[in-house]
């Protein structure tokens, strides 16, 4: 059985009109593609857990291509949150600043991985999600480009992966990874697989509320309607946890003071009361020692989920010598701050101040470091 | 303004007026009301250059404590955040610069003022303290502005 691809596009919240443009002009440039259904949502991160949008995501099996205004990471572990569970498919579109960061720091990954993550102890269902950034173009053509590489690769990857990876591939497997194609003769390689003419539709998706359900375009060319799922999505705010990078070390559920963490039945890190979270407060994410915390609407990068923290300015950042506290100092402003706005007290370093800060590892200095020193030391 | 005192950003002289107060973020502070009024001084427009976007995080009127974010500023060259540089009640922007922030450049010391708070002046410095602080200041910024154009 060949798989089909969903193709999720989660609206911005501004109704600006290049944005609105660009999302449409996908959605258009996907209509006549067979084998692609597409979904559009209001903006991922606002959807309700228990709204029309997030169940019909949760209803579409298989893999699945998002593409939403939020960083790649931010939307992945958004969708995980909410049950929407696969493995992390490699997008190649991203921003090109973050394509030129990656080239340096090919070896980082490596060095990190020194500490169990949590994701390492998960177990993942076989389906792949790919997550693109709108950002990361201004053009609908090369998100299109990208989908129909992901359809691609996805079609050459059929269920029967053991198969092959055992030495088995099928013909039409060998085929289609030897010679990847474009999509249009993509279409008889989806026929062979079907063992059909190619007319054959895949199960249309279980979708409870499909007002107008995905079907498979027809060979005349006439477009498949996507499905278009209306929610009244006020603006939300609250942590997302990256898996990928969580160690569970619990220092932000020791940080927050406005229960919004809480532990699973395994006693794993989760968020657990994401609407107890302060509108505006990204104090937990600057304590986390990981970078694991993601608030994917904070105009930070770094903390709205970016790969490597500054990609997408190529500015001087000037903050530190405009005064900027540190991460921590300013973690505890912006939770006293949060604090005192519902009438409790300040608690400033008194209160779940990372453990880390006493056991930092003592080694030689380098310019950096005096260079940090000598800004400390300056009392901005 | 009456007197003003200079000092040596490289070629360039930042001129400061000594008919008020400086804030350690390199904010300047001038009496206004029952408060102050602060906008950025000559050393902090001659390391920003052309300012084109000035975007307030905080609305007014509201309590704030020193160093809390109040917002960013986006220049031709460089952005920062910018912070609180007294605890106080933070009382009115300017309403101009939203729509052009080119007063910053154009009328540092006047037109360009950011925003009025009303607030203990015990923790902002004199023209010539300011003085003493940019000397040390400036040799931090000038690392710090080649290490982030050599990266």
């Amino acid at each position: 059985m060949a798989r089909k691809l969903t193709v999720v596009i989660s609206q911005g919240q501004s109704a600006n009109p290049a944005k609105r443009k660009l999302e449409e002009d996908v959605v258009a440039g996907l209509l006549f593609e067979r084998g692609v259904e597409v979904t559009v949502v209001p903006n991922l991160y606002d959807l309700t857990p228990d709204g029309t949008g997030m169940l019909c995501l949760q209803g579409i099996s298989g893999d699945m291509v998002v593409v939403s205004w939020l960083f790649s990471r931010a939307a992945f572990w958004t969708l995980d949150r909410n049950g929407i569970r696969g493995r992390e498919g490699k997008v190649e579109l991203v921003n090109e600043a973050e394509e030129a960061d990656d080239e340096d720091d090919g070896d980082e990954e490596t060095k990190a991985d020194d500490k169990p993550r949590v994701l390492q102890s998960r177990e993942l269902p076989n389906r792949q999600i790919w997550c693109l950034d709108f950002k990361a173009r201004n053009l609908a053509q090369p998100f299109i480009e990208e989908i129909l590489r992901i359809k691609r690769l996805a079609e050459a990857q059929p269920v029967q992966i053991l198969n092959w990876l055992g030495g088995t591939p099928t013909s039409a497997q060998q085929e289609r990874f030897l010679n990847p194609t474009n999509s249009t003769s993509g279409l008889d390689v989806l026929g062979m697989l079907n063992g059909t003419n190619g007319h054959a539709a895949p199960p249309a998706p279980s979708s409870p509320q499909a007002s107008a359900p995905a079907v498979d375009a027809p060979l005349d060319g006439a477009p498949a309607a996507p499905t278009i799922i209306a929610e009244d999505a006020a603006r939300r705010w609250y942590p997302v946890i990256d898996y990928a990078r969580c160690t569970n070390c619990m220092e932000c559920i020791d940080f927050c003071l406005f229960g919004v963490y809480g532990v699973d039945k395994v006693d794993t890190i989760l968020v657990e009361q994401p609407d107890n979270c302060r509108k505006g407060c990204p104090a937990c994410s600057r304590v986390c020692p990981e970078n694991a915390i993601i608030f994917p609407q904070h105009k930070t990068p770094a903390i709205a989920g970016s790969p490597d923290g500054e990609a997408g300015s190529f500015k001087i950042d000037l903050s530190k010598l405009f005064g900027a506290p540190d991460a921590l100092e300013q973690a505890v402003l912006e939770r006293d701050v949060e604090l005192t706005a519902v009438g409790r007290d300040a608690v400033g370093m008194a209160v779940g101040i990372p453990k880390r800060q006493d056991e930092k590892s003592v080694g030689p200095k380098d310019d950096l470091d005096k260079l940090m020193d000598s800004l400390d030391d300056l009392d901005l | 303004m009456s007197d003003e005192l200079v000092f040596m950003m490289g070629k360039f002289a930042a001129k400061f007026p000594t008919d008020r107060l400086y804030a350690k973020n390199h904010m300047w502070a001038l009496p206004a009301g029952d408060g102050y009024r602060f906008g950025l001084s000559a050393y902090a427009v001659r390391l920003l250059q052309d300012v084109y976007f000035l975007e307030w995080s905080v609305d007014a009127p509201q309590r704030l404590r020193e160093k809390q974010t109040l917002g960013n500023i986006e220049s031709s060259k460089a952005e920062s955040e910018l912070y609180a540089p007294a605890t106080g009640v933070l009382t009115e922007f300017n309403p101009v610069l939203l729509k052009d922030p080119t007063p910053i450049n154009v009328g540092t010391y006047d037109a360009g003022w950011m925003f009025a708070m009303e607030c203990d002046p015990a923790g902002l410095l004199s023209p010539e303290a300011y003085q003493v602080h940019l000397a040390a200041a400036w040799k931090i910024a000038e690392k710090t502005i080649k290490g982030q154009m050599n990266e």
